[in-house]
């Protein structure tokens, strides 16, 4: 066995020298002249014989040579030779095939790379599809929390889980050492990581007794800061750092690829080191905030875990006041779902719109190579007279449709590679994984096989036809069979070029209702100066206030900066903190309370008089906050024109007085009472494509007790930031040099987020735009190629009579019929599919009509121009010409 | 000359190995050797006899060396490998049986006729 084996390879690697075959031959010849002398023939009889007798030495060689193993081989070498020559002879069409691949392959590739992360990528947790988020969620709140008050009562009595762990969120720290950081440290449970199924890189996770609250002061860093701050070194190890001037002992390094469940950066954990007892008395008795995570015992699926955990919900639910029980559910879902919820949409939109790039240049490869195919009919039936074997015709084929995949694959790989980088330089920071994105290689070799699929199936079918004779005699190909595939497949790419233009038009339009719109404030030369004080070095109202005023005293003083204000939070970003409350738990002295559930939320801000001046907010009654106002002992209070509007349809909001409740954890009417001194113009407040919320400021006491770590400056100058911020550095440090400075323009804010609808719009457009352009070409060939077939019926008709015009009717109207039947499926496909688009567009309806208008007439245009084209070629024909080439 | 008789599809490979089961021989041996015992039934044309003998030896059942012929011209003989030597028993239980089939089919075994 191993011996032929061995046998068959010596001779496909070493071939024998051609020479001895002949002479083989020749000795063979040599021995017949001889025997035939023997036998008494004249020598030259005898050698006339033997060659009469041999017969042709030209076809044993040739058999011979085929009997080599791997012969075929030789073969492929030729047919490679030949596609090339064919390629070289028709570079359109090779060009157009390569090009329609290239754009197929590479968006397809490049956007998949992208997208597995977002929906199929595996968590970096062992049992990844085991692993549930669960908690509490309300209106003010939709994402799953929950509480030590009950997180404890659950963990203890729960059953649908192995093991269960929290986190209580990543806050903000300072590494105070010699080069002070700021960075992101997570409180954790002990047996966070274990449940999560992480193991650390180095070193070693938290014990259960450094998780008490008097236990050992020890931490895990990332792995980004153990490059950043000790270069890898295994040294860090049982190092003592200083967070927020504390000693903690390092004890382990987190891999590589950690992330906390919910993603929020971090730098460091530590244990959260709750005092379990305490949580039923800290918070009203209903425990701190925490964010629970657990992993499902082997078999039990997230809905089965939800309706276990339903009768402890409902147990724990006694513990909130009446009033509030309505307010809460249950929410148990898994961490990828947690994690992708806004994500997912956008992800399958851009998969919908490449897989449509990817049917289109699939139908755009079919559509070339049949047609190309109809065009060989007679070469083929030439070759095959010449001997050629239906196999070798075959095989000739799938050379060419293999060699044109793999330079389409090459050249996609390529777009793939350019693509998948720009998306990463352009996509806003919000979504998640893509900066780790990678060109996938199963979905490379994915999409040339099915391109390879298309360019073969549709390439053989004339091959496998056997060439008949009169297809050597025919003058005229025949165009029925292929004519009709094809314009079904152009009819068809038109057809989903128009669902992707109208996707990508409704998008347009939307994105550019969101950057004219007005957000009713100027964001134009404001500049936000954040300023994150450690609580340990801040530990009271009074600290901030001394802190903020003489902030707010040292920036007034620099030169270029005209106004300067201070609030909590900063419009229109809707999803970064911000201070709120119910619109139905504000109390207006004089008048009922409103019902509960009524009138949805209200955000709140805390403001100094300054804020309006720098954002140019305008006061539409009444008067705003006066700098006097700061050292007084009044409350008062600006309403937006929304909420003014709403509590007070009557106009007499100024000299009001409205009661704030404030949650300790549910709300309690012991509140200060605010004066309504002015009403404000609306902001947009919900981030850019968000319903306005009714809004209302209160003024920003020099009052310790208003004051705490939610403070930021914005500053009014015509400066530049390269010039101002400098300037802003020193003056801070000098008040506090181990405070972190964070320095931003208001405008660049407020870009990045419209950065998401920007990428998906680009994206799209993108993608409508090749769409559009692959279907075109296809239009264009198919037309173009009818004409060619058609050459001599034309000189026919033009003889017969025929005007141009009737010509170019004849051939135009082929390709409106075309374009209409295609259109119309299109629009179709795009009002259906347009409902997916609805949650990202902003001010314009799924079903605009001016879009789908605007769509058709481009759609008609450009493939008018196409037909048109090749049309007003046959229009040229000479009939002369036309006839004779025959 | 007496008329050639077609071959049956694979009975060459089979003559040629039972011919180098002899010894050692050049193509024209082969040639000349079948047609002799054959009684110059069986001609085989050098079209059929080369393709044949470097089929055979691609595939290992015999082996070629160049030697010097009788009248000390150089020749390329053909011997027979072991794995050859194999093959021609397996070949030779397979025309057997066929023999034997086609005998029967053809009714000329005494007794079957009945």
């Amino acid at each position: 066995m191993i011996n032929a084996f061995l046998t068959r390879l010596r001779f496909l690697v070493f071939r024998r020298p051609s020479g001895d075959l002949d002479e083989e031959l020749q000795f063979h010849v040599e021995q017949s002249i001889e025997a035939k002398i023997a036998a008494g023939m004249t020598a030259q009889e005898a050698r006339r014989q033997a060659l009469i007798e041999f017969g042709g030495v030209e076809r044993t060689r040739e058999q011979c040579h085929e009997q080599r193993p791997g012969w075929w081989m030789g073969t492929v070498a030729q047919d490679v030779r030949y596609a090339m020559r064919g390629f070289r002879r028709n570079p359109v069409f090779t060009i157009a095939v390569i090009a329609t691949l290239a754009v197929g392959i590479g968006a397809t590739t490049a956007v998949f790379s992208v997208v597995d992360r977002i929906l199929f990528r595996s968590l970096p947790y062992a049992h990844d599809d085991r692993l549930v988020s669960f908690g509490l969620s309300q209106s003010l709140e939709k994402q799953e929390f929950t509480l030590g008050g009950f997180f404890y009562e659950w963990r203890d009595n729960q059953k649908p889980f192995e093991s269960v762990t929290f986190e209580r969120g990543v806050s903000t720290c300072n590494l105070t050492e010699t080069n002070p950081v700021h960075l992101n440290c997570g409180e954790v449970a002990w047996n966070f990581l274990p449940t999560l199924g992480i193991s650390p890189a180095l070193g070693r996770n938290f014990l259960p007794e450094e998780d008490l609250p008097n236990g050992a002061k020890v931490a895990l860093i990332s792995d980004g800061l153990w490059l950043s701050r000790y270069n890898r070194d295994p040294g860090v190890l049982d190092k003592t750092i200083y967070l927020d001037e504390h000693p903690v002992r390092v004890i382990g390094v987190l891999p590589k690829d950690f992330e906390m469940p919910r993603l929020q950066p971090t730098d460091i954990i530590t244990p959260a080191a709750m005092d379990v007892a305490a949580q039923h008395t800290v918070n009203s008795g209903i425990g701190y905030p925490m964010w629970a995570f657990a992993l499902l015992k082997p078999g039990v699926s997230v809905q089965e875990a939800k309706a276990e955990m339903e009768p402890l919900f409902r147990h724990t639910q006694e513990w909130i006041p009446a009033q509030f029980r309505q307010e809460f559910h249950l929410q148990v879902r898994s961490i990828r779902d947690r994690q992708m919820q806004e994500a997912y949409r956008a992800a399958w939109i851009l998969l919908g719109a490449v897989f449509a790039v990817l049917l289109i240049s699939c139908a755009n490869v079919a559509s070339l190579f049949s047609a190309r195919g109809a065009a060989r009919r007679r070469e083929l039936a030439v070759r095959s007279a010449l001997g050629a074997g239906r196999g070798r015709l075959v095989r000739q084929t799938l050379t060419e449709a293999f060699l044109l995949a793999l330079g389409g694959g090459a050249a996609g790989c390529a777009l793939a590679a350019i693509l998948l980088r720009t998306f990463i330089a352009i996509a806003p920071t919000g979504i998640p994984f893509l900066a780790q994105a990678r060109l996938d290689l199963r979905i490379v070799s994915f999409t040339v096989v099915l391109s390879m699929l298309c360019a073969i199936l549709f390439g053989i079918l004339p091959a496998l036809e056997k060439p008949r004779a009169d297809a050597l005699a025919a003058r005229q190909t025949n165009f029925g069979a292929h004519a009709r595939l094809q314009r079904a497949l152009v009819a068809a790419q038109i057809a989903i070029s128009v669902v992707l233009l109208s996707g990508a038009s409704l998008l347009v339009k939307s994105f550019w209702n969101l950057e004219q719109q007005s957000l009713g404030m100027q964001t134009h030369g404001a500049l936000t100066v954040q300023i994150p004080l450690s609580w340990q070095r801040y530990p009271n109202g009074q600290a901030y206030l001394d802190f903020f005023l003489r902030a707010e005293a040292a920036l007034q003083r620099l030169p270029g900066v005209t106004a300067v204000g201070m609030s909590d939070s900063l419009p229109p970003d809707g999803n970064s903190w911000h201070d709120g409350g119910r619109y139905a738990e504000m109390v207006v002295a004089g008048k009922p309370p409103t019902p509960a559930g009524v009138g949805g939320t209200v955000v709140a801000r805390s403001v100094t008089p300054g804020y309006f001046r720098v954002l140019q907010i305008p006061i539409v009654q009444g008067r705003g906050f006066a700098e006097e106002d700061r050292a007084g002992s009044r409350d008062y209070m600006i309403l937006s024109k929304l909420l003014a509007a709403r509590m007070f349809p009557g106009g007499d909001a100024i000299g009001q007085h409205i009661q704030i409740p404030r949650y300790r954890p549910y709300y309690a009417l012991d509140g200060p009472v605010y004066t309504v001194v002015g009403v404000a113009g609306n902001v947009q407040n919900a981030g850019l494509s968000g319903e306005d919320e009714p809004e209302y400021y209160t003024l920003r006491r020099n009052h310790a007790e208003i004051w705490n770590g939610h403070c930021m400056l914005v500053l009014e100058t015509a400066l530049p930031t390269s010039v101002i911020a400098p300037w802003v550095r020193s003056q801070i440090a000098q008040l506090d040099s181990l405070a972190p400075v964070e320095i931003e323009p208001l405008d660049q804010t407020v870009s990045k987020l419209a950065d998401r609808p920007r990428f998906e719009t680009a994206l799209l457009g993108f993608f409508a735009f090749c769409g559009l352009l692959m279907a075109v070409i296809g239009l264009y060939g198919v037309i173009a190629f009818m004409v060619a077939q058609r050459t001599q019926e034309i000189g026919v008709r033009m003889a017969l009579g025929a005007t141009r015009w009737d010509i170019l009717r004849l051939i135009a109207s082929e390709g409106i019929r075309l374009i209409v039947l295609g259109g119309i499926a299109g629009l179709a496909a795009a009002v259906v599919s347009a409902e997916l688009l609805k949650s990202l567009l902003y001010n314009v309806g799924p079903h605009d009509p001016a879009t789908y208008a605007a769509v058709a007439l481009l759609l008609a245009f450009v493939a008018l121009a196409a037909t048109l084209i090749p049309a007003r070629a046959a229009m040229r024909v000479e009939p002369v010409v036309a006839l004779r080439c025959e | 000359m007496p008329p050639s008789t077609d071959l049956l599809q694979g009975t060459l490979d089979l003559l040629v190995l039972q011919t180098l089961a002899a010894g050692p021989m050049h193509g024209w041996g082969v040639a000349q050797r079948i047609q002799q015992v054959s009684k110059d039934v069986l001609q085989i044309g050098q079209g059929s006899l080369y393709p044949a003998l470097h089929r055979l030896e691609y595939k290992g059942w015999i082996q070629a060396d160049w030697g010097s012929s009788g009248n000390n011209r150089r020749a390329k003989f053909y011997a027979l490998t072991d794995a050859g030597r194999k093959r021609l028993e397996t070949e030779l239980d397979t025309w057997e049986r066929l023999s034997a089939a086609v005998e029967l089919v053809l009714g000329r075994i005494p007794g079957a006729e009945a």
